[in-house]
């Protein structure tokens, strides 16, 4: 070894400085590339949250996935909107909703030909059939889609009369005082209420404002008094607004209330238990009222914040991997929400037809969740009932 | 005690409160003056969100609603709450702090839990109604989704803080003066209420407002008790900030509670008298 002295630094002892210190400083980020995880990171409805799914890909792709979770669209649009997009790779959206993403820039393309499980989804849910995965005016797709379903109205069939229960009427109707129920949602009271008060007043089909065909989320502000005032009206006919699914449930098996919208997962469990005779309630799901009804085909769509192309081509892995018909089964069996793939021969048949998967067609007539035309018109109204 | 000593163990709890208290009221009362358009803050300075919430009849509604039911709700609690704290400061011996801690026992669980405690007890499926129901009664609609269930159940969240209020300010009471008074001639009674109330006026005070504020910002027992007539100010702000994400009228709601907090404190306060006259003071002094 090559002697120096005090104080002095030789010049191969320097060289060997420098190069301990460069290796130093390498490996900790050599160690740390290998030992670090890639992370996905997705926001979206809790009970899509399944374990066995998301285990089953963290296992296939050696990578980490995590979840935040969300009560309605605006909320994960706010989020998103207020720098979200650093925080999470993908986010979930029904309705017309992912085309706000797009055209607000928080998400981007996504990549039909990387998802190869696109081929079991019904026809009833692509382009050109439908319409809200593609940007607006554009053929670029912007999400791949999820479940779908209704907001229709579980009716007590002992209770409701046959010509009533196929309308919105019933959900204003003095017969059925202290026995109607309503979510707490606003933007879906005033949607419904909208479709009965267009209906009402004959507006629905006649030429719009904005020159395209009849949606309950941009309503004029006649219509949207008309709207009103048939809530001020209802809410004397309300047992409650509910806010948890377990309550409406419990208040429908009880009889205390005959009729309610909701998703159809609650009359499903009733149903189930009929067939099984647990139960002896009849009871029926109106997916599509007369009068129109209400529909969302829920999405993923990936964040502006994934701008690595490894994280990108793992968006796309995932949403692929929810989208395996294997796993949709289990959305459908175990979570209660209707695949827009097509699993039929992998579920039993009271699946099949308790969630309309022969009439997936249906999607067509219902007009799917949006977004108010005016949030603060729409408060005022909220409001307005809620003080009445 | 030494400066940078006392720096650096007040030091951390000042920054957490700059930070974690001042900071979001600044920017609450930054975006009350903004306004909201399709989910969007913009920040076009006015006076909107305020002359709305003072002169729109719809937003005075509900702030009344919360007026009337934290006033109720105060009421009821203090009604309850004086027999039990003066049962167990008097009579509790060695076990006050064992009862004192038994009224707090439904805090060791979380509020919506609490909440749905009550609905098992108040609904139309509940309790009262199917036992009523079991013997052919009419149930009570009152008990059913409304403004009535709210304030039960607000009632049964908040007795806790107005009981301990109330029990600490017994503690430095000094019972035997009751027994002076009785010695005197004096009713029972009256004893109570020219000796004990006076005396304790500021921790029954104190306690009205440990249940008054809270009750007026409420808004989590209202949405699931209350019904489709039981919105309060409280529900609405919380629709500002949640599914309308009109967050600028939202931010003036939570400045206008605020103010109406402080006025409460006010009067209380002008009420009941300057606290350092009633003996009780910032050095923790014992009265009388």
């Amino acid at each position: 070894m090559e002697k120096s002295q005090e104080g002095k630094i030789s010049r191969r002892n320097f060289i060997k400085g420098v190069g301990a210190t460069a290796v130093g400083l390498s490996f900790p980020h050599i160690a740390n590339a290998k030992a670090a995880t890639l992370e996905l990171r997705w926001l979206g409805w809790e009970h899509y949250n399944v374990h066995s799914i998301v285990s089953g890909f963290e296992k296939k792709y050696g990578v980490k996935v995590s979840s935040s979770f969300f009560d309605g669209n605006s909320e994960a649009y706010n989020k998103l909107n207020n720098g979200g997009t650093k925080d999470f790779d993908l986010v979930m959206a029904d309705g017309f909703w992912p085309r706000l993403y797009a055209k607000k820039g928080l998400t981007q393309a996504v990549n039909y030909d990387k998802l190869s499980n696109m081929q079991y989804v019904f026809d009833d849910f692509k382009a050109p059939n439908y319409k809200l995965l593609q940007e607006e005016g554009g053929s670029k797709m912007i999400a791949a889609p999820n479940c779908w379903g209704g907001y229709g109205i579980t009716v007590n069939t002992d209770k409701v009369a046959p010509e009533d229960a196929n309308s919105l009427e019933m959900l204003f109707n003095e017969k059925y005082a202290k026995h109607i129920s309503t979510s707490a949602r606003f933007e879906e009271n005033i949607a419904l209420a909208g479709i009965l008060a267009t209906h009402q007043m004959g507006t629905q089909n006649k030429p719009r404002p904005d020159g395209k065909s009849f949606n309950p989320y941009v309503l004029t502000d006649a219509e949207l008094q008309r709207a009103k005032e048939l809530l001020i009206k209802q809410k004397k006919l309300l047992v409650t607004r509910w806010n948890d699914e377990d309550t409406l449930e419990r208040l429908l098996r009880a009889q205390i209330v005959w009729a309610s919208p909701e998703w159809s997962g609650i009359y499903r469990r009733i149903h189930f238990d009929k067939l099984d005779h647990k139960s002896k309630l009849n009871m029926k799901h109106v997916l599509h009222p007369k009068e129109g009804g209400l529909g969302w085909v829920d999405t993923w769509a990936i964040t502006s914040g994934v701008t690595d192309s490894e994280k990108l081509d793992l968006a796309h892995k995932w949403i692929d991997w929810r989208l395996k018909p294997e796993n949709m089964a289990i959305i459908a069996t175990d979570v209660g929400w209707s695949p827009t793939v097509d699993v039929r021969k992998l579920i039993p048949q009271r699946y099949v037809e308790s969630m309309f998967l022969n009439e997936t067609k249906s999607i067509r007539d219902l007009h799917q969740f949006d977004v108010p035309s005016s949030p603060e018109k729409w408060e005022k109204i909220w409001s307005e009932v809620e003080a009445s | 005690m030494n400066q940078k000593i006392f720096w650096r163990l007040s030091g951390p709890g000042a920054l957490f409160l700059v930070i974690f208290l001042l900071v979001p009221l600044i920017t609450i009362l930054v975006f009350s003056f903004w306004r909201t358009e399709s989910y969007t803050m913009i920040a076009d300075w006015n006076l909107d969100n305020y002359i709305r919430l003072l002169t729109d009849k719809t937003y005075l509604t509900f702030l009344m609603r919360s007026l009337v039911m934290a006033t109720v709700v105060s009421l009821v609690s203090l009604v309850f709450s004086w027999p039990i704290a003066f049962f167990i400061a008097r009579y509790g011996g060695k076990y006050k702090i064992i009862l004192l801690l038994l009224t707090s026992a439904p805090f060791l669980t979380g509020e919506v839990l609490r909440v749905t405690a009550l609905q098992q007890i108040l609904g139309p499926l509940g309790l009262i109604n199917m036992t009523l129901n079991n013997f052919g009664i009419e149930p009570i609609e009152a008990l059913m989704y409304s403004n009535t269930s709210s304030a039960i159940g607000l009632t049964y969240l908040w007795v806790p803080f107005m009981v301990l209020a109330i029990y600490l300010s017994l503690l430095n009471f000094d019972f035997d003066l009751l027994e002076v008074a009785k010695v005197n001639g004096a009713k029972s009674w009256s004893a109570f209420w020219e000796i004990t109330w006076p005396l304790n006026k500021i921790g029954t005070a104190i306690g009205v407002v440990l249940v008054f504020v809270p009750t007026l910002a409420s808004s989590i027992t209202s949405k699931f008790l209350g019904g489709p007539n039981g919105a309060l100010y409280g529900n609405i702000l919380t629709n500002q900030f949640g599914s309308t994400g009109t967050w600028a009228l939202g931010s003036a709601m939570g400045v206008v509670l605020f103010f109406v907090s402080i006025l409460v404190l006010l009067v209380v306060w002008r009420l009941v008298g300057d606290l350092r006259r009633s003996g009780i003071s910032i050095k923790g002094g014992a009265r009388l």
